[in-house]
């Protein structure tokens, strides 16, 4: 069979390369054996003796620019958290048939609830039969296990599992819930290591998008990840709402806390909504309010361990299946347990 | 630039060819010019001479995979490639220590895409070496001399005490095969 032989080619080429590694890196040790180390460092003193060139300065620029420019918008932010909190406010009490928010409510079963609450180490099988009662979608912010979600997905959660499209299942701690813009920053791993990811081949970008700007999103409103794709419609969201975007994209419920991508791979925005009077009109909080959030956790809800974004974005010239590829092992399902009211 | 021992001074493309070859003399000369380099910035962001040594034989790995796939794209000097991802490797160091790196001494290049790729090829090697620890005797021994210790099949012959070549090579292949599941039952792209 042809699939046998590819893999047989695979695994030999891997071995080869492993191979190859360690003699390389024996043979690194061996010259490092017979370096003369006194001679190395009075070297590198010489480097001591070198003025810092112009170039520095632009390069910290380029890296901190970003922070800067959120750290200089929190005091807007301030000001402005009570009128976000009063439209939201007013929306979900005059308008709430009209706008719905895109979780995926499933029945659970209630006994069986209790002993996946208990069961940390056939994880995996307890969810897959357990399917929890809301369902929706995330992605990780960092390639160590910070994600973010939609609020209305999370809030008042018992216990939160994320799937990856791989099928591995971590519990999820949240870390910061912002209700205003309807955004929750979880951590991955709360109870066992969220085994890292490479780096993050998306970027995100707060600026204001254009109209008619082709976007796409990935998300789980059933068990398989789905792709869609359409294109920004209006800069502001359900009734004028600043903090969103509308999007003419096909979403589901369980689509929520999907990211929203512009052609080239930056995440403008988090789906979290759409209106159930036309087809094909959806919602997404802007990116910018995702900054705002982050700038927002106190310091101790990270325990220490930094949150940086991704800045450099991957997937900029690929091909759309692509990037597709890419991004499905940084989408998460979420699924959330709560208590019986 | 110091001439650190006799010889005659190689160019960046001299280097990097003589790299590929697996010359320890070009090694050796690449490996000494740029050191100390690698050695004055790491310790002189928090950093141990022997971080420094792990950060630097790091970056050669980098390079030497690199140049070996072919997959090398030098925009810039090799100096400042090497600084590059250095810098790169030691700044994750630091994130992991919850330190912060301060003073650059060069110029410095984007590398992301290049230690995106290596980080990947460390998970796939990290796999490797576990999937071979699963493996068992004498599976992983044999597999190990053929594919890493380039032994031929007349010598493993000899060592397993197999009657012949061909029965030598039957039990390759059945270990291979089985080195293969267990590689890609977690080795999902």
């Amino acid at each position: 069979m042809t699939m046998e032989t590819n893999d047989d080619q695979d695994i030999e080429r891997a071995l080869h390369a492993y191979g190859e590694r360690i003699r390389f890196r024996q043979q690194l040790a061996q010259v490092h054996a017979g370096l003369n180390m006194e001679a190395m460092r009075e070297e590198a003193g010489v480097y001591r003796e070198e003025t810092v060139r112009p170039g520095r300065i632009r390069t910290f620029w380029q890296t901190y620019r970003t922070t800067l420019a959120v750290a200089a918008s929190v005091a807007v932010l301030t000001t402005f958290s009570t009128i976000f909190l009063y439209r939201q406010y007013q929306q979900s009490h005059q308008q709430q048939q009209q706008y719905s928010l895109l979780r995926r409510d499933i029945q659970a079963i209630k006994s069986s609830q209790k002993q996946l609450l208990n069961d940390i180490t056939g994880r995996s099988r307890a969810l897959s039969v357990n399917p929890g009662q809301v369902a929706g979608t995330g992605f990780l912010l960092t390639a160590d296990g910070y994600f973010v979600t939609s609020n209305h997905i999370v809030q008042e959660a018992d216990s939160i599992y994320v799937q990856s499209q791989k099928g591995e299942v971590y519990k999820a701690r949240v870390v910061h819930s912002d209700q205003a813009h309807d955004l929750a920053i979880l951590q991955l791993g709360d109870d066992s290591a969220f085994r890292p990811q490479p780096t993050i081949p998306y970027s995100f970008d707060g600026k204001s998008s254009e109209l008619g700007e082709r976007v796409f999103t990935l998300g789980y409103p059933r068990e398989e990840i789905v792709y869609g794709e359409g294109y920004l419609s209006s800069g502001t969201g359900y009734r004028g709402d600043t903090v969103a975007y509308q999007v003419a994209i096909s979403v589901n419920p369980g689509n929520s806390g999907g990211p929203l991508l512009d052609e080239r791979g930056n995440v403008i925005g988090i789906i979290s909504a759409k209106q159930t009077t036309s087809e094909g009109v959806s919602f997404a909080v802007k990116t910018n309010y995702l900054f705002k959030a982050l700038e927002n956790i106190p310091a101790d809800s990270l325990k220490g361990i930094p949150l940086n974004l991704n800045r450099k974005n991957t997937l900029v010239h690929l091909p759309r299946k692509q990037q597709i590829k890419r991004m499905q092992s940084y989408v998460y399902q979420v699924k959330v347990f709560k208590h019986e009211k | 630039m110091r001439r650190s021992s006799g010889g005659v001074l190689l160019t960046d493309d001299e280097l990097l060819i003589g790299l590929a070859s697996g010359s320890d003399a070009v090694l050796t000369q690449l490996y000494r010019r740029y050191f100390p380099m690698v050695l004055h910035f790491v310790t002189s962001n928090s950093g141990s001479e022997d971080d420094a040594k792990d950060i630097y034989q790091e970056v050669l790995v980098v390079l030497y995979e690199k140049v070996t796939n072919g997959s090398l794209e030098l925009n810039c000097q090799l100096k400042t490639y090497l600084y590059s991802v250095g810098r790169r490797l030691w700044l994750k160091q630091l994130a992991q220590r919850n330190r912060h790196f301060i003073n650059d001494t060069e110029a410095v290049v984007a590398v992301d895409d290049d230690l995106t790729d290596h980080e990947e090829r460390n998970r796939q090697f990290d796999l490797m070496a576990d999937s071979l620890e699963r493996l068992g005797e004498p599976c992983r021994t044999l597999l190990e001399d053929f594919y890493t210790r380039h032994l031929s099949m007349q010598d493993i012959t000899e060592k397993f005490g197999y009657t012949n070549a061909d029965n030598a090579k039957t039990q390759k292949y059945k270990c291979l095969q089985r080195l293969k599941r267990l590689f890609f039952s977690e080795y999902k792209q």
